[in-house]
Protein backbone atom coordinates (compact mmCIF):
# COMPACT_ATOMS: atom_id res chain seq x y z
CA UNK A 1 0.00 0.00 0.00
CA UNK A 2 2.72 2.25 1.02
CA UNK A 3 4.19 2.26 -2.65
CA UNK A 4 0.97 2.35 -4.19
CA UNK A 5 -0.26 5.26 -2.30
CA UNK A 6 2.86 7.34 -3.10
CA UNK A 7 2.91 6.49 -6.57
CA UNK A 8 -0.87 8.23 -6.53
CA UNK A 9 -0.04 10.84 -4.60
CA UNK A 10 3.11 11.99 -6.48
CA UNK A 11 0.86 11.47 -10.15
CA UNK A 12 -1.97 13.38 -8.72
CA UNK A 13 0.53 16.17 -7.47
CA UNK A 14 2.14 16.11 -10.62
CA UNK A 15 -1.28 16.36 -12.76
CA UNK A 16 -2.13 19.68 -10.82
CA UNK A 17 1.17 21.18 -11.54
CA UNK A 18 1.10 19.99 -15.04
CA UNK A 19 -2.61 21.73 -15.29
CA UNK A 20 -1.71 24.85 -13.57
CA UNK A 21 1.81 25.75 -13.61
CA UNK A 22 1.57 27.78 -11.88
CA UNK A 23 4.29 27.00 -9.11
CA UNK A 24 6.87 25.65 -11.93
CA UNK A 25 6.64 29.14 -14.00
CA UNK A 26 6.92 31.33 -11.00
CA UNK A 27 10.65 28.77 -10.06
CA UNK A 28 11.55 29.29 -13.66
CA UNK A 29 11.42 32.99 -14.09
CA UNK A 30 12.84 33.08 -10.88
CA UNK A 31 15.69 31.03 -12.01
CA UNK A 32 16.21 33.05 -14.88
CA UNK A 33 16.47 36.25 -13.02
CA UNK A 34 18.84 34.82 -10.83
CA UNK A 35 21.48 33.92 -13.33
CA UNK A 36 21.12 36.65 -15.41
CA UNK A 37 21.33 39.45 -12.16
CA UNK A 38 24.27 37.64 -10.67
CA UNK A 39 25.75 37.52 -14.17
CA UNK A 40 25.81 41.07 -14.76
CA UNK A 41 25.61 42.47 -11.52
CA UNK A 42 29.77 41.21 -11.19
CA UNK A 43 32.92 43.56 -12.38
CA UNK A 44 34.07 40.66 -14.71
CA UNK A 45 37.48 42.18 -14.34
CA UNK A 46 37.71 41.85 -10.54
CA UNK A 47 35.58 38.32 -10.57
CA UNK A 48 35.73 35.73 -13.28
CA UNK A 49 32.44 34.17 -13.73
CA UNK A 50 33.79 30.54 -13.32
CA UNK A 51 34.55 31.59 -9.70
CA UNK A 52 31.02 32.94 -9.00
CA UNK A 53 30.05 29.65 -11.20
CA UNK A 54 29.41 27.07 -8.07
CA UNK A 55 27.72 29.84 -5.95
CA UNK A 56 24.94 30.97 -8.29
CA UNK A 57 24.21 27.67 -9.53
CA UNK A 58 23.40 26.51 -5.70
CA UNK A 59 21.14 30.03 -5.08
CA UNK A 60 18.96 29.78 -8.16
CA UNK A 61 18.42 25.85 -7.58
CA UNK A 62 17.48 26.74 -3.62
CA UNK A 63 15.85 29.61 -4.00
CA UNK A 64 14.12 28.43 -7.01
CA UNK A 65 13.13 25.30 -5.60
CA UNK A 66 12.16 26.66 -2.19
CA UNK A 67 8.99 28.62 -4.62
CA UNK A 68 7.84 25.13 -5.08
CA UNK A 69 8.02 23.31 -1.77
CA UNK A 70 4.80 25.43 -0.48
CA UNK A 71 2.57 24.02 -3.31
CA UNK A 72 2.79 20.82 -2.35
CA UNK A 73 0.68 20.95 0.92
CA UNK A 74 -0.91 24.27 -0.40
CA UNK A 75 -2.74 21.98 -2.84
CA UNK A 76 -4.23 19.77 0.34
CA UNK A 77 -4.98 22.89 2.18
CA UNK A 78 -7.36 24.39 -0.38
CA UNK A 79 -9.85 22.30 0.80
CA UNK A 80 -9.06 20.55 3.27
CA UNK A 81 -7.72 17.41 1.03
CA UNK A 82 -5.01 16.67 3.79
CA UNK A 83 -8.21 15.47 5.80
CA UNK A 84 -9.55 12.84 2.90
CA UNK A 85 -5.51 11.22 2.64
CA UNK A 86 -5.58 11.03 6.10
CA UNK A 87 -9.02 9.15 6.00
CA UNK A 88 -7.63 6.86 3.17
CA UNK A 89 -5.43 3.90 3.67
CA UNK A 90 -2.10 5.77 2.90
CA UNK A 91 -0.04 5.73 5.73
CA UNK A 92 1.82 8.95 6.75
CA UNK A 93 4.98 7.43 5.16
CA UNK A 94 3.13 6.82 2.11
CA UNK A 95 1.86 10.76 2.05
CA UNK A 96 5.50 11.55 2.52
CA UNK A 97 7.03 10.09 0.57
CA UNK A 98 4.41 10.61 -2.60
CA UNK A 99 4.76 14.46 -1.61
CA UNK A 100 8.62 13.81 -1.95
CA UNK A 101 8.66 12.15 -5.20
CA UNK A 102 6.58 14.70 -6.66
CA UNK A 103 8.82 17.41 -5.28
CA UNK A 104 11.96 15.95 -6.30
CA UNK A 105 10.66 15.86 -10.03
CA UNK A 106 9.43 19.39 -9.86
CA UNK A 107 12.54 20.56 -8.54
CA UNK A 108 14.03 18.29 -10.67
CA UNK A 109 12.33 19.77 -13.92
CA UNK A 110 13.44 23.12 -13.17
CA UNK A 111 17.47 22.18 -12.35
CA UNK A 112 17.13 20.56 -15.67
CA UNK A 113 15.91 23.55 -17.51
CA UNK A 114 17.71 25.82 -15.34
CA UNK A 115 21.04 24.00 -16.23
CA UNK A 116 21.59 24.51 -20.05
CA UNK A 117 21.15 28.49 -19.00
CA UNK A 118 23.65 28.21 -16.37
CA UNK A 119 26.07 27.08 -18.72
CA UNK A 120 25.40 29.71 -21.77
CA UNK A 121 25.35 32.72 -19.26
CA UNK A 122 28.36 31.59 -16.90
CA UNK A 123 30.26 29.54 -20.28
CA UNK A 124 31.64 26.59 -18.15
CA UNK A 125 32.34 23.64 -19.24
CA UNK A 126 30.18 20.71 -17.82
CA UNK A 127 30.19 18.46 -20.68
CA UNK A 128 33.15 15.74 -19.62
CA UNK A 129 31.72 16.29 -15.76
CA UNK A 130 28.28 15.44 -16.67
CA UNK A 131 27.52 12.04 -14.58
CA UNK A 132 29.12 13.36 -11.44
CA UNK A 133 27.64 16.97 -11.50
CA UNK A 134 23.78 15.83 -12.46
CA UNK A 135 25.00 12.85 -8.81
CA UNK A 136 26.00 15.90 -6.96
CA UNK A 137 22.93 17.80 -7.97
CA UNK A 138 20.58 14.82 -7.16
CA UNK A 139 22.48 14.09 -3.33
CA UNK A 140 21.37 17.89 -3.13
CA UNK A 141 18.13 17.49 -3.99
CA UNK A 142 16.74 14.50 -1.86
CA UNK A 143 17.97 16.82 0.97
CA UNK A 144 16.78 20.08 0.25
CA UNK A 145 13.39 18.54 -0.49
CA UNK A 146 13.15 15.94 2.27
CA UNK A 147 13.99 18.67 5.13
CA UNK A 148 11.95 21.25 2.71
CA UNK A 149 8.86 19.06 2.59
CA UNK A 150 8.49 17.87 6.05
CA UNK A 151 8.84 21.81 6.97
CA UNK A 152 6.07 22.90 4.58
CA UNK A 153 3.59 20.26 6.43
CA UNK A 154 4.60 21.97 9.45
CA UNK A 155 4.22 25.39 7.98
CA UNK A 156 1.39 25.34 5.76
CA UNK A 157 -1.68 25.68 8.44
CA UNK A 158 0.31 28.92 9.52
CA UNK A 159 -0.92 32.02 8.13
CA UNK A 160 2.15 33.07 6.42
CA UNK A 161 3.22 30.14 5.25
CA UNK A 162 5.41 31.31 2.19
CA UNK A 163 7.61 33.48 4.41
CA UNK A 164 8.03 30.64 7.24
CA UNK A 165 9.17 28.28 5.15
CA UNK A 166 12.29 29.94 3.74
CA UNK A 167 13.05 30.74 7.34
CA UNK A 168 12.47 27.62 9.09
CA UNK A 169 14.51 25.76 5.85
CA UNK A 170 17.35 27.74 5.47
CA UNK A 171 19.30 26.80 8.56
CA UNK A 172 19.12 22.94 7.66
CA UNK A 173 20.35 23.49 4.73
CA UNK A 174 23.42 25.10 5.38
CA UNK A 175 25.42 21.83 4.89
CA UNK A 176 24.10 20.19 2.04
CA UNK A 177 24.45 23.28 0.18
CA UNK A 178 27.98 24.31 1.17
CA UNK A 179 28.61 21.11 0.39
CA UNK A 180 27.12 21.16 -2.85
CA UNK A 181 28.98 24.70 -3.43
CA UNK A 182 32.53 22.84 -2.71
CA UNK A 183 31.46 19.75 -4.77
CA UNK A 184 30.69 21.48 -7.54
CA UNK A 185 33.80 24.02 -7.91
CA UNK A 186 35.99 21.09 -7.75
CA UNK A 187 34.12 19.36 -10.46
CA UNK A 188 34.21 22.48 -12.89
CA UNK A 189 37.67 22.90 -12.09
CA UNK A 190 38.16 19.51 -13.23
CA UNK A 191 39.75 18.57 -9.23
CA UNK A 192 40.51 14.86 -8.71
CA UNK A 193 38.11 12.44 -7.17
CA UNK A 194 40.23 12.27 -3.92
CA UNK A 195 39.40 15.94 -3.11
CA UNK A 196 35.62 15.61 -3.59
CA UNK A 197 35.32 12.72 -0.90
CA UNK A 198 35.21 14.22 2.29
CA UNK A 199 32.54 16.43 1.07
CA UNK A 200 30.63 13.66 -0.31
CA UNK A 201 30.85 12.06 2.82
CA UNK A 202 29.05 15.36 4.32
CA UNK A 203 26.46 15.47 1.55
CA UNK A 204 25.45 11.82 1.78
CA UNK A 205 25.75 11.37 5.50
CA UNK A 206 23.19 14.62 5.50
CA UNK A 207 20.94 12.84 2.85
CA UNK A 208 20.02 9.65 5.08
CA UNK A 209 19.70 11.22 8.63
CA UNK A 210 17.33 13.60 7.55
CA UNK A 211 15.57 11.69 5.04
CA UNK A 212 15.08 8.80 7.90
CA UNK A 213 14.58 11.46 10.63
CA UNK A 214 11.55 14.09 8.69
CA UNK A 215 9.91 10.43 7.33
CA UNK A 216 9.98 9.28 11.61
CA UNK A 217 8.93 13.18 12.20
CA UNK A 218 6.00 13.44 9.94
CA UNK A 219 3.35 11.51 10.89
CA UNK A 220 3.76 13.47 14.09
CA UNK A 221 3.77 17.15 12.06
CA UNK A 222 0.26 16.03 10.01
CA UNK A 223 -1.69 14.87 13.34
CA UNK A 224 -3.88 17.74 14.44
CA UNK B 1 -34.25 -0.92 9.48
CA UNK B 2 -31.69 -3.80 10.11
CA UNK B 3 -30.24 -2.17 13.35
CA UNK B 4 -28.00 -4.40 15.28
CA UNK B 5 -26.76 -5.08 18.49
CA UNK B 6 -23.12 -5.12 16.26
CA UNK B 7 -21.56 -1.56 17.38
CA UNK B 8 -19.29 -0.05 14.32
CA UNK B 9 -18.24 2.73 16.76
CA UNK B 10 -17.93 3.17 20.38
CA UNK B 11 -16.95 6.25 21.85
CA UNK B 12 -16.11 5.96 24.98
CA UNK B 13 -16.02 9.27 27.87
CA UNK B 14 -14.27 11.35 25.19
CA UNK B 15 -13.05 15.08 25.60
CA UNK B 16 -11.06 16.94 23.33
CA UNK B 17 -9.47 20.22 24.48
CA UNK B 18 -8.08 23.22 21.88
CA UNK B 19 -6.35 25.54 24.84
CA UNK B 20 -7.87 25.74 27.72
CA UNK B 21 -11.31 25.75 26.16
CA UNK B 22 -13.30 22.20 25.95
CA UNK B 23 -14.91 21.30 22.82
CA UNK B 24 -16.36 17.84 23.17
CA UNK B 25 -17.15 16.63 27.17
CA UNK B 26 -17.38 13.29 28.18
CA UNK B 27 -19.27 11.52 25.22
CA UNK B 28 -20.10 8.14 25.29
CA UNK B 29 -21.68 6.56 22.65
CA UNK B 30 -22.28 3.39 20.32
CA UNK B 31 -23.23 3.68 16.79
CA UNK B 32 -24.12 -0.14 15.89
CA UNK B 33 -24.42 -1.19 11.95
CA UNK B 34 -28.07 -0.61 10.76
CA UNK B 35 -28.06 2.67 12.82
CA UNK B 36 -28.36 6.55 11.93
CA UNK B 37 -27.27 8.68 14.82
CA UNK B 38 -28.64 12.36 13.57
CA UNK B 39 -26.13 14.84 16.15
CA UNK B 40 -28.73 18.12 16.35
CA UNK B 41 -27.49 21.13 18.58
CA UNK B 42 -26.82 24.85 17.97
CA UNK B 43 -23.81 26.40 16.58
CA UNK B 44 -20.52 25.75 18.49
CA UNK B 45 -21.70 22.60 20.47
CA UNK B 46 -19.05 20.42 19.32
CA UNK B 47 -21.40 18.19 16.31
CA UNK B 48 -18.58 19.15 13.94
CA UNK B 49 -15.45 18.13 16.38
CA UNK B 50 -17.11 14.76 17.43
CA UNK B 51 -17.35 14.25 13.59
CA UNK B 52 -13.76 14.27 13.65
CA UNK B 53 -12.69 12.74 16.72
CA UNK B 54 -15.38 10.09 15.69
CA UNK B 55 -13.49 10.43 12.00
CA UNK B 56 -9.83 9.77 13.91
CA UNK B 57 -9.11 13.13 12.19
CA UNK B 58 -7.99 14.61 15.86
CA UNK B 59 -7.45 12.61 19.05
CA UNK B 60 -9.23 12.63 22.01
CA UNK B 61 -7.76 14.62 24.85
CA UNK B 62 -9.18 11.72 26.89
CA UNK B 63 -11.21 8.33 26.57
CA UNK B 64 -11.17 6.70 23.46
CA UNK B 65 -12.84 5.44 19.86
CA UNK B 66 -13.17 2.30 18.57
CA UNK B 67 -13.60 2.34 14.87
CA UNK B 68 -14.39 -1.40 13.78
CA UNK B 69 -15.10 -0.87 10.06
CA UNK B 70 -13.82 1.68 7.30
CA UNK B 71 -14.93 5.11 7.18
CA UNK B 72 -16.45 7.34 5.16
CA UNK B 73 -16.93 11.49 5.88
CA UNK B 74 -18.44 13.99 4.13
CA UNK B 75 -17.06 17.22 5.82
CA UNK B 76 -18.10 20.83 5.98
CA UNK B 77 -15.03 21.40 2.73
CA UNK B 78 -15.15 18.88 0.33
CA UNK B 79 -11.38 17.13 0.46
CA UNK B 80 -11.45 17.31 -3.40
CA UNK B 81 -8.89 19.39 -5.52
CA UNK B 82 -10.17 22.27 -7.67
CA UNK B 83 -7.23 21.79 -10.32
CA UNK B 84 -8.92 18.15 -11.58
CA UNK B 85 -11.64 16.67 -12.92
CA UNK B 86 -14.58 15.12 -10.89
CA UNK B 87 -13.36 11.68 -12.39
CA UNK B 88 -9.74 12.44 -11.81
CA UNK B 89 -10.56 13.30 -8.21
CA UNK B 90 -12.36 10.36 -7.82
CA UNK B 91 -10.15 8.35 -9.38
CA UNK B 92 -7.35 9.32 -7.36
CA UNK B 93 -9.06 8.10 -4.22
CA UNK B 94 -9.92 4.67 -6.09
CA UNK B 95 -6.62 4.32 -6.23
CA UNK B 96 -5.52 4.94 -2.61
CA UNK B 97 -8.36 2.46 -1.48
CA UNK B 98 -7.56 0.16 -4.03
CA UNK B 99 -10.75 -0.28 -5.41
CA UNK B 100 -12.37 -1.28 -9.19
CA UNK B 101 -11.31 1.56 -11.59
CA UNK B 102 -15.02 1.56 -12.81
CA UNK B 103 -16.36 2.21 -9.24
CA UNK B 104 -15.97 6.30 -9.86
CA UNK B 105 -17.68 6.61 -13.02
CA UNK B 106 -20.68 4.19 -11.24
CA UNK B 107 -20.78 6.66 -8.64
CA UNK B 108 -20.89 10.01 -10.69
CA UNK B 109 -23.48 8.17 -12.39
CA UNK B 110 -25.86 7.41 -9.55
CA UNK B 111 -24.84 10.84 -8.02
CA UNK B 112 -26.01 12.95 -11.11
CA UNK B 113 -23.01 13.93 -11.96
CA UNK B 114 -22.62 11.92 -14.97
CA UNK B 115 -22.49 14.99 -17.58
CA UNK B 116 -19.71 16.73 -15.66
CA UNK B 117 -17.58 14.10 -15.66
CA UNK B 118 -14.77 15.25 -17.17
CA UNK B 119 -15.68 19.11 -15.95
CA UNK B 120 -12.89 20.54 -13.51
CA UNK B 121 -14.67 20.74 -10.11
CA UNK B 122 -13.47 24.30 -9.94
CA UNK B 123 -16.45 25.01 -11.95
CA UNK B 124 -19.06 22.91 -10.04
CA UNK B 125 -22.14 24.69 -8.28
CA UNK B 126 -22.27 23.99 -4.44
CA UNK B 127 -24.48 21.41 -5.17
CA UNK B 128 -22.28 19.44 -7.31
CA UNK B 129 -19.63 19.50 -5.01
CA UNK B 130 -21.66 18.49 -2.25
CA UNK B 131 -22.60 15.55 -4.22
CA UNK B 132 -19.10 14.74 -5.65
CA UNK B 133 -18.40 15.09 -1.81
CA UNK B 134 -20.66 12.12 -0.78
CA UNK B 135 -19.76 10.30 -3.75
CA UNK B 136 -15.85 10.45 -2.70
CA UNK B 137 -17.20 9.09 0.57
CA UNK B 138 -18.91 6.17 -0.74
CA UNK B 139 -16.23 5.18 -3.18
CA UNK B 140 -14.58 2.28 -1.05
CA UNK B 141 -18.07 1.03 0.23
CA UNK B 142 -17.23 1.92 3.90
CA UNK B 143 -19.24 0.30 6.80
CA UNK B 144 -18.93 3.29 9.03
CA UNK B 145 -20.28 6.96 7.38
CA UNK B 146 -19.46 10.15 8.73
CA UNK B 147 -21.68 13.07 7.23
CA UNK B 148 -21.86 16.66 8.37
CA UNK B 149 -24.24 18.82 7.12
CA UNK B 150 -24.60 16.14 4.07
CA UNK B 151 -27.90 18.37 2.41
CA UNK B 152 -25.82 21.55 2.75
CA UNK B 153 -26.30 22.89 -0.47
CA UNK B 154 -28.25 20.93 -2.46
CA UNK B 155 -31.37 21.02 -4.06
CA UNK B 156 -34.49 19.34 -3.36
CA UNK B 157 -33.64 16.91 -6.49
CA UNK B 158 -30.54 16.37 -4.57
CA UNK B 159 -31.50 16.55 -0.81
CA UNK B 160 -33.88 13.20 -2.43
CA UNK B 161 -31.42 11.45 -3.96
CA UNK B 162 -28.90 11.52 -0.51
CA UNK B 163 -31.62 11.06 2.26
CA UNK B 164 -32.77 7.49 -0.49
CA UNK B 165 -29.17 6.80 -0.64
CA UNK B 166 -28.93 7.05 3.50
CA UNK B 167 -31.76 4.84 3.80
CA UNK B 168 -30.22 2.26 1.49
CA UNK B 169 -27.06 2.61 3.49
CA UNK B 170 -29.10 1.74 6.65
CA UNK B 171 -30.71 -1.11 5.63
CA UNK B 172 -27.61 -2.29 4.39
CA UNK B 173 -26.05 -2.53 7.54
CA UNK B 174 -23.98 1.03 7.93
CA UNK B 175 -23.74 2.48 11.22
CA UNK B 176 -24.27 6.53 9.94
CA UNK B 177 -23.18 9.39 12.03
CA UNK B 178 -25.11 12.75 10.83
CA UNK B 179 -24.73 16.25 12.36
CA UNK B 180 -27.22 18.74 10.64
CA UNK B 181 -28.96 21.56 11.59
CA UNK B 182 -31.92 19.99 8.81
CA UNK B 183 -33.48 17.86 11.27
CA UNK B 184 -36.63 17.53 9.34
CA UNK B 185 -35.65 16.60 6.19
CA UNK B 186 -33.23 13.86 8.05
CA UNK B 187 -35.61 12.27 10.86
CA UNK B 188 -36.82 9.36 8.86
CA UNK B 189 -33.72 8.15 7.78
CA UNK B 190 -32.53 8.51 11.58
CA UNK B 191 -32.91 5.65 14.29
CA UNK B 192 -31.31 7.66 16.72
CA UNK B 193 -31.11 11.27 17.77
CA UNK B 194 -28.42 12.74 19.95
CA UNK B 195 -28.67 16.40 21.16
CA UNK B 196 -25.28 18.37 21.90
CA UNK B 197 -24.88 21.19 23.99
CA UNK B 198 -21.98 22.82 25.46
CA UNK B 199 -20.14 20.03 24.02
CA UNK B 200 -21.76 17.44 25.70
CA UNK B 201 -24.13 14.86 24.47
CA UNK B 202 -27.16 15.68 26.53
CA UNK B 203 -29.41 12.85 25.49
CA UNK B 204 -29.38 10.17 23.11
CA UNK B 205 -32.30 8.34 22.46
CA UNK B 206 -34.08 5.85 19.71
CA UNK B 207 -36.33 8.25 17.15
CA UNK B 208 -39.15 5.66 17.52
CA UNK B 209 -42.03 6.63 19.18
CA UNK B 210 -41.18 10.34 19.17
CA UNK B 211 -43.21 12.60 16.59
CA UNK B 212 -41.41 15.10 14.48
CA UNK B 213 -43.09 17.85 16.46
CA UNK B 214 -41.75 16.50 19.80
CA UNK B 215 -37.79 16.40 18.15
CA UNK B 216 -38.13 19.86 16.57
CA UNK B 217 -39.70 21.34 19.94
CA UNK B 218 -36.67 19.50 21.78
CA UNK B 219 -34.25 21.29 19.36
CA UNK B 220 -35.56 24.29 19.68
CA UNK B 221 -35.84 24.42 23.47
CA UNK B 222 -31.66 23.53 23.07
CA UNK B 223 -30.87 26.25 20.98
CA UNK B 224 -32.77 28.60 23.29
CA UNK B 225 -30.77 27.09 26.62
CA UNK B 226 -27.53 27.73 24.15
CA UNK B 227 -28.88 31.42 23.59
Amino acid sequence: MTWRGAVAIARKDLAIEWRTKTAFMSSLVFAVLVLAVLFFARDATAVSAFDMAPGVLWVTFTFAGMLGLNRAFLVERENRSLDGLRLSPATPTAIFLGKVAGNIVFVGVVELVSLPLFVLFYDVAIWRQVPLLIGVIAMATVAFVAVGTLLSAMVVRTRFSEVMLPVLLLPFLVPPIVSAVQLTWRILADRPLAEMTGWLSLLGSFDIVFFILSLLLFDAIITE
Amino acid sequence: MHASSDPLIVATDVSWRVGYRWIVRQVSTTVSAGEVLLLVGGNGTGKTSLIRLVAGLVRPTKGAIQRRAEVGMVAHHTMLYDALTAHENLAFVARLHGVDPARPVELLNRMGLAKAIDQRIATFSRGMLQRLAIARALLHEPRVLLLDEPLSGLDDAGSRVVVGLLEELRDQGCAVVIATHQLVELLDVATDIGFMAAGKMVEHAPVAGRDAGQVVNRYRALLEEGQ
